[in-house]
């Protein structure tokens, strides 16, 4: 699928296309087993719920910036994603506004229930 | 130094307290991701990954507890050389003593329990 092509998706859900172009330009320069690597991730990374732009964007050139500089240091792709690249992920879409499976306003919507659940004793 | 390589459980217990191990480090001189990694393979733990520690590193720059400085590498892109500032210190000093609070507690659970 081209850039042109998924527009408007990326728009909305990675950010500016000119990051996302970037982004995907230094991909393109890494050895070819760390670029299989990256879009692994990317793939991954994908199944998360977004909710700012500029908050992914800046998830996509870390990652970029992380194989990089491993392809740099020679470091193997084991030692950089570990033995569970799914935990590996995981923590790092964590540091992304809230990066998670879940819409923000889904996690809204239980804690306030839970609140309102617990009022309800205490009446 | 004593090279012991540790196991799944440790290496889960050490996931709890990678934060605090990290700042440590970077309370004695600044340093980027691969050295913080490589130190601690050395220690024995091989199991870390470099991406687990990369993503702390993001996670405490964030909260503003390092500073962040971008120093040109011989090889490959720049190098994010981060050292710890005011914030992460005393914010490393309540780790220490919820560590030691932590420890004391598991000691005496641990002398109960003989």
């Amino acid at each position: 699928m081209s850039d042109a092509e998924k527009g408007g998706f990326i728009a909305k859900v990675i950010g500016p296309k000119r990051r996302w172009r970037e982004y995907k330009a230094r991909v393109r320069q890494l050895p070819p087993n760390y670029r299989t690597a990256v879009d692994a991730i990317e793939r991954y990374l994908m199944q998360f719920v977004p909710n700012d732009g500029d908050s992914n964007a800046s998830m996509f050139e870390d990652l970029a910036d992380l194989f990089e500089q491993a392809a740099a240091d020679g470091t193997p792709i084991r030692e950089i994603v570990g033995e569970d690249p799914v935990e590996f992920v995981e923590a790092f879409v964590q540091n992304y506004s809230e990066g998670g499976y879940v819409p923000t306003r889904e996690r809204k919507r239980l804690t306030d229930a839970i609140a309102r659940a617990e009022e309800e004793r205490l009446r | 130094m004593k090279r012991y390589s540790v196991g799944k459980q440790a290496t889960e217990m050490l996931k709890g307290v990678l934060e605090g191990i990290v700042l440590a480090i970077l309370s004695g001189r600044p340093a980027y991701g691969y050295e913080i990694t490589a130190w601690l393979r050395n220690q024995g733990f091989s199991d870390i990954a470099e991406g687990t520690v990369y993503a702390l590193l993001v996670r405490i720059e964030q909260r503003g507890l390092v500073d962040v400085e971008k120093v040109p590498s011989g090889k490959g892109p720049p190098r994010k050389v981060y050292s710890l500032n005011t914030q992460g210190r005393e914010y490393l000093e309540e780790f220490w003593r919820n560590w030691s609070f932590l420890v004391e507690r598991l000691e005496q659970l641990h002398e109960g329990g003989k």
